[in-house]
C-alpha cells in the first residue's frame, strides 16, 4: 500500500495523475517541483527504503526510447526498450535497480503519451522493418498495472502498428487487464522465472513460481504469446535438477506454439554495483560465492556459465524449436 | 555473523537516538523521561546522555545554522555511530488547529534558500505528516498549509550524513496556529504539551529501533576482524580484501571462528589467501539456499 505520494506539481492535472489521485485518496500527497530533488538525493539507504517506498509522479521530457543493451533482446530484430517507470514493487536479491539507483521510491512517468509519440517516430524512422520495444528494463512491466493503468495504454497504442513488437517484462500475476481484452499478436508477455526454491530465497516480495506459472497458463489460454526469461540463471547444488523440474512443471499441458521465445542469461554485475548489492545484503549467500571479475564483471565464471550454457540450451530444446531459444548475455 | 562491536573508528557510547533540539523548555521532558545526564556543559552546545536507554540530546538553540552545527558538535563529542537514528524535535507553528497535534515533517523546505529535504520514512500508521518551512524568523502568518519552524532544515541538511536520510526523522508538537499565538507559548505549555504526546512518541522510537538495529547488524563488524586488524599490519587495500573475503567466508561457515593461534606466523596476504581457498573449496557444493 502506498502512504506517500509525492508529485510534479507541473503534472497534478494529468489524467494518469487523476486517476491515482482517485484510487488513492487517502494517501498522504506531497508536491515537489522535480522527481530528482527527492529520487537523487545523497545519503538514501536502499534497504531500508524498501520497507516503505513512496510513489513519486513525475514528467519524463526526453530519452523516451533507446536502443536496447548490447545482449538484453533478440538478435533477429532492431530493438529498442523504454521506462515508463523507475524501481519495481519487488526486491529480488540479484536486481541491478538496487545498484544502479540511490533511491528505493517508485518514479512513474505519467505522461505515457509522450513515450507513445516516440515510439511512433521510431516505428516511422524504420518504416517496414520489424522492430521490438521492451518495457520493463528499469522496473517490472505489470507489477504496479493497477495503479498506473500503463499496459492498457501501451496495448492500445501497439494494436495500431502490427509490424511492432511489444514485450512486456514481468514476474507479476496482475494480468486482469490483458484477460479482459482479445489478445493482441504482437505483444508478448515475458514472464522472468527461476527454480522455485531459489525463488523463494531471492525473489522477496515477488509471486511464487506457482502463481506466475499458472498467470502464464491463463494467459495462453486466452491467446496471449508469451515469453520465458530464465534470467539470471543461479548457481547452486542441484541446479540442473531445479531447472528441468521446472522448465517440465511451465511446459506441461502448455501449448508450445504459444511460446514466442525463451532465452536465458548468466548472473553478471558491473564491479560497483555488485559492491553495492553486497553491501545491501552482506549475510545472503548469494554474494558469498567466489565470483569471478573479469574486466570489471562480476560473474560465477565462464566454466560454469558454459556448464549453464549447454544445459539450458540442451533441455529448452526438448520444447521448443532452436530458433525460439537465445542467450542474453548483457 | 558472530559476535559484533560498534562500526570501526566509532568507539562511542551505545546511542540509538540522537536527539536535536532548540529549547532546554523543549528539551527537558526528554532528558526526564530518558533519565539523560550531563555529559558536556562547558560547549555552546549543551549535551546529555544515557547510554543505558540509548538516547543522546543536543541543545542547539533557535535557528537552522545552530541546529546543523549542534547535530555535528554531538556527532563528534559522542562519536556517535553510524548506525544512529537522528531526530530534530520540538514546537511548530502549524496552520491550523488544535495545539498539542504531533506530526512527522516528510518534506522540509527552507525559505531562505529553498533547499527542500525529504526526511525519515513514513511512520504514516502512527503520525500524520505534514511539510514543514523553515524560516528564519517567527511565523505569524502561516499562509502555507503546513508546519513552521526555525531549525529543522539546517538539521537536515547535516543529519543525513550521519546515517542515513531513512534514519533522519523531524518531530514536532502543535504549539501555535492563527488562532492560538505563539506570544502564548511558556515553558510551562511546552513541557504540557509534549508530556502529552510521550506515549505517542515512545510509539515512535519502538518503530524507528527496528530500523536502528537492522542497520547496526549490517554494518557492525565482528570482534573477530577487528582483532586480527589490531593483531596484523593490513594495508588499506588488504584490510579492504579481508573484510570482503571473511564475510563471505563467515557466510559459507557461519559455525566457525577465526583462529588466531592459526595465523600467529602468517602475513596479512596469507590470511586472505587461506580464507579464500577455504570458500572455493566449498564452491562446488554451492547452495544458495
Amino acid at each position: 500500500m502506498i502512504e506517500t505520494i509525492f508529485f510534479e506539481e507541473q503534472i497534478a492535472e494529468h489524467q494518469t495523475t487523476q486517476r491515482i489521485r482517485r484510487a488513492l485518496p487517502r494517501a498522504n500527497w506531497v508536491p515537489i517541483d522535480r522527481y530528482q530533488e527527492l529520487f537523487n538525493k545523497r545519503h538514501q539507504n536502499f534497504k531500508l527504503q524498501k520497507k516503505n517506498p513512496a510513489l513519486i509522479l513525475a514528467k519524463k521530457y526526453d530519452n523516451f526510447v533507446l536502443p536496447v543493451p548490447s545482449g538484453f533482446g533478440m538478435e533477429s530484430h532492431k530493438s529498442f526498450y523504454f521506462s515508463h517507470m523507475y524501481n519495481c514493487l519487488y526486491d529480488c536479491k540479484y536486481c541491478f535497480l538496487q545498484g544502479m539507483y540511490s533511491s528505493a521510491n517508485f518514479v512513474l512517468f505519467v505522461n505515457y503519451e509522450d513515450f507513445f509519440t516516440s515510439i511512433s517516430e521510431k516505428i516511422n524512422e524504420y518504416n517496414g522493418k520489424t522492430l521490438t520495444f521492451f518495457s520493463g528494463y528499469d522496473c517490472d512491466s505489470l507489477a504496479f498495472d493497477k495503479l498506473s493503468g500503463f499496459a492498457d495504454d501501451a496495448l492500445n497504442f501497439f494494436s495500431e502498428f502490427p509490424n511492432a513488437e511489444l514485450e512486456l517484462r514481468t514476474k507479476s500475476i496482475a494480468i486482469s487487464s490483458l484477460l479482459q481484452r482479445k489478445a493482441l499478436s504482437n505483444c508478448i508477455v515475458a514472464f522472468s522465472l527461476s527454480p522455485a526454491e531459489i525463488a523463494k530465497s531471492l525473489d522477496s516480495k515477488a509471486p511464487s513460481i506457482g502463481r506466475r506459472i499458472n498467470a502464464i497458463k491463463k494467459l495462453t489460454n486466452a491467446g496471449w504469446k508469451i515469453g520465458l526469461r530464465f534470467d539470471p540463471l543461479i548457481y547452486t547444488a542441484d541446479w540442473q535438477k531445479l531447472y528441468s523440474s521446472l522448465f517440465s512443471e511451465i511446459m506441461e499441458g502448455l501449448d508450445p506454439s504459444m511460446v514466442h521465445s525463451i532465452s536465458y542469461g548468466p548472473l553478471r554485475f558491473p564491479k560497483n554495483m555488485y559492491k553495492k548489492a553486497a553491501n545491501l545484503h552482506p549475510d545472503h549467500k548469494l554474494f558469498a560465492f567466489p565470483m569471478e571479475d573479469a574486466n570489471g564483471v562480476i560473474s560465477y565464471g565462464t566454466k560454469i556459465e558454459k556448464q549453464m550454457h549447454d544445459f539450458l540450451k540442451s533441455e529448452l530444446t526438448n520444447y521448443t524449436s532452436e530458433n525460439k531459444i537465445f542467450q542474453c548475455i548483457s | 555473523m558472530s559476535e559484533v562491536t560498534g562500526v570501526e573508528k566509532n568507539s562511542g557510547l551505545l546511542i540509538k537516538f540522537c536527539w536535536v533540539i532548540a529549547l532546554r523548555a523543549e528539551a527537558t521532558p526528554l532528558i526526564d523521561v530518558f533519565n539523560m545526564k550531563i555529559v558536556e556543559n562547558k560547549s555552546l552546545f549543551p549535551i546529555y546522555a544515557n547510554e543505558l536507554t540509548g538516547h543522546a540530546l543536543v541543545i542547539s538553540g533557535m535557528g537552522s545554522i545552530k541546529a546543523a552545527a549542534a547535530a555535528t558538535f554531538l556527532k563528534n563529542h559522542l562519536k556517535i555511530n553510524a548506525y544512529s537514528a537522528w531526530i530534530n524535535f520540538g514546537i511548530a507553528g502549524f496552520y491550523r488547529d488544535p495545539i498539542g497535534e504531533i506530526y512527522q515533517a516528510n518534506k522540509v523546505v527552507s525559505k531562505e534558500s529553498g533547499a527542500a529535504f525529504f526526511p525519515g520514512l513514513r511512520l504514516s500508521k502512527l503520525i500524520p505528516a505534514a511539510t514543514l518551512f523553515t524560516v528564519s524568523k517567527p511565523e505569524n502568518g502561516y499562509e502555507e498549509k503546513a508546519l513552521y519552524d526555525m531549525e529543522a532544515a539546517g538539521f537536515c541538511e547535516m543529519a543525513p550524513s550521519f546515517s542515513c536520510n531513512e534514519l533522519t526523522y523531524v518531530i514536532k508538537i502543535v504549539s501555535d496556529t492563527p488562532n492560538v499565538s505563539s506570544s502564548l507559548i511558556s515553558k510551562h505549555l511546552v513541557r504540557e504539551l509534549i508530556e502529552k504526546q510521550l506515549s505517542k512518541i515512545s510509539d515512535i522510537l519502538a518503530e524507528i529501533e527496528i530500523l536502528v538495529e537492522e542497520e547496526k547488524k549490517r554494518l557492525s563488524i565482528p570482534n573477530e576482524v577487528l582483532e586480527f586488524e589490531k593483531r596484523f599490519k593490513f594495508t588499506e587495500t588488504n584490510k579492504y580484501k579481508f573484510r570482503e573475503i571473511y564475510r563471505k567466508w563467515k557466510v559459507t561457515f557461519p559455525s566457525r571462528n577465526l583462529d588466531l593461534s592459526e595465523f600467529l606466523n602468517s602475513k596479512p596476504k596469507e590470511i586472505i589467501i587461506k580464507l579464500e581457498k577455504e570458500v572455493l573449496a566449498n564452491a562446488k557444493d554451492w547452495n544458495v539456499l
